[in-house]
């Protein structure tokens, strides 16, 4: 892509999140949602095959709608209370509309239909930005809406969750793995945002760090479906031994910092006494859980079949070099070694 | 008056049923032209001076210039009028839609309100619609640069997307 074109469009996607994380005013935030889906649509469309086209023709409908919804909402809230601030809401259906729309955006069910597809059918870096970058803007327009009715957001969460785990059951395509994993992550934060908006943000931030490091290390293997990710151990040993903890956290496992978020979410819903809740989210979390180790099992714990040229790729082309590489480190060791440093982490967001 | 503007409304219903029924832009432009002359008729006899011109120019200037660029880009043998099946069921479901608001409207929105652009009811200099685009410019002036900004980025956005000397509907594009 032309270079001064690439630059405006990630200067925008920076520009769009920016506007809408310092709004208080609606229209203000729904300017900068705006910002964000359109720069992102060439980045999306860039290999011209009819996929991409298709996955950022999909991306574009939904977020056109969900837009179009919030601000309908947010003007008739305007409308009804005399003021468009985004902390003062008070009317009862038109915050549950903002909401659903704001859920539609993100992606969690039941409107999650589209994000497997988009995920597909875009380039690994594209996805990362799809799956990071654009849960933030709409994330905190949901921590600063009060009383949304509490059901809503129980059942949507518990909902995701679930639907994150038995949807990635069946897949062989590493980037719809991701995107289910990330419709169950987005679930955890939203069960508990209306009880600690503190714990969301970690929640999100620790998603944010364990999603990024998978990305960059599929990009680095070149792999996207599960066959390609057994070539590993030829290609980059180091990755070999360190990707299963890396999917692991993501799973939520001790003593790795993905176990942090889902262990204070499980603690706080059980001191409130949401039992089931609590138990429904624990148990659907094995789901998730199970493709985890799937992809851990084909990475490192087994050898497939090969001929002998390719099991030494690693003398030949070794490091394996992609624009994102040097930000692996970092994230690789955010979600790894995060559990131990938890209270002065959580000190940044309380 | 009242009458006027009854009718008025029912030209833009007919109108927008007409663009929004997903005919070939060819004919959906017309039906943009017709709702751009009786939105600003409804506009002037709710009291606008400077706003019926404004939505004059968005409707004709604005969205039927991207009609015609669409039909210029997008050329069809066979275009869809109102006489085809599918734009015929999409009409339907619209005044279906307009009728069952109407019922279930009727006797709740009554009488005549025009006070939204002419609440003292004579001739003043500084009408509402003008010095609420003042006080845009003035105090709003910033918003209007971060949505010029936007536009623009619109504008790179659709000429990136569209790119392509093969990938048209026309070769030369």
């Amino acid at each position: 892509m032309n270079p001064y074109l690439l630059i405006v469009l990630l200067t925008s996607l920076g520009l769009g999140t920016a506007l809408t994380l310092s709004s208080t005013h609606w229209l203000l935030a729904w300017l900068g949602l705006e910002v964000g889906t359109l720069a992102i649509l060439p980045l999306m469309a860039q290999r011209h095959h009819p996929r991409a086209t298709e996955a950022a023709t999909k991306y574009f409908i939904v977020q056109a709608t969900a837009a179009a919804t919030l601000l309908f909402a947010a003007f008739n809230n305007a409308w009804l209370q005399g003021h468009s601030d985004i902390q003062h809401m008070s009317h009862p259906l038109f915050t549950s509309m903002i909401t659903l729309a704001l859920l539609l955006k993100l992606g969690l069910a039941p409107m999650h239909t589209w994000m497997p597809q988009v995920i597909q059918g875009v380039s690994l870096n594209t996805g990362l930005i799809v799956s990071t970058w654009q849960k933030i803007a709409p994330f905190i327009l949901l921590l600063q809406i009060k009383q949304i009715h509490p059901p809503l957001l129980t059942i949507i969460g518990l909902a995701s969750i679930l639907i994150g785990g038995w949807g990635g059951l069946n897949q062989t395509q590493l980037r719809k793995i991701l995107a289910y994993s990330s419709i169950a992550h987005l679930g955890w934060i939203l069960l508990i945002l209306q009880h600690s908006t503190a714990l969301a943000t970690y929640a999100l931030l620790i998603y944010i760090f364990m999603t990024s490091a998978t990305f960059i290390t599929l990009k680095k293997c070149k792999a996207t479906t599960i066959n390609m990710l057994t070539t590993t151990w030829t290609k980059a040993p180091t990755i070999t031994l360190v990707a299963p903890l890396m999917l692991l956290s993501l799973g939520g496992l001790p003593p790795l910092s993905g176990f942090a978020p889902k262990w204070f979410i499980l603690q706080e819903l059980t001191q409130l006494n949401f039992i089931p809740h609590a138990s429904i989210a624990a148990m659907a979390a094995l789901l998730s859980l199970s493709y985890y180790l799937r992809l851990s099992y084909s990475i490192t714990l087994s050898l497939s079949p090969n001929n002998l040229p390719e099991c030494l790729q690693w003398r030949v082309n070794y490091p394996i070099s992609t624009p994102l590489s040097s930000a692996l480190p970092a994230a690789l060791a955010l979600t790894l070694f995060l559990l131990p440093l938890t209270p002065s982490a959580l000190t940044l967001i309380i | 008056m009242s009458y006027l503007v009854c009718v008025l409304l029912f030209g833009l219903m007919v109108g927008s049923v007409g663009v929004a029924s997903n005919p070939s832009p060819y004919f959906a432009a017309m039906g943009l032209v017709m709702v751009s002359g009786v939105g600003c008729g409804v506009l002037i006899c709710f009291g606008g001076s400077f706003l019926p011109l404004v939505f004059f120019l968005i409707y004709l200037g604005g969205m039927m210039v991207e009609f015609a660029f669409s039909a210029a880009l997008s050329a069809e043998p066979y275009p869809y009028g109102w006489g085809n099946r599918s734009v015929k069921m999409y009409v339907a479901a619209y005044v279906l839609g307009v009728g069952c608001a109407w019922k279930v409207l009727l006797g709740k929105w009554s009488g005549f309100w025009g006070g939204i652009l002419d609440e003292s009811g004579e001739l003043l200099v500084l009408r509402g619609d003008m010095m609420g685009v003042a006080a845009m410019h003035d105090v709003g002036g910033w918003i209007l640069v971060l949505g010029g900004l936007g536009l623009l980025l619109t504008l790179f956005v659709v000429l990136e997307l569209v790119r392509g000397v093969s990938r048209g509907g026309l070769r030369t594009v």
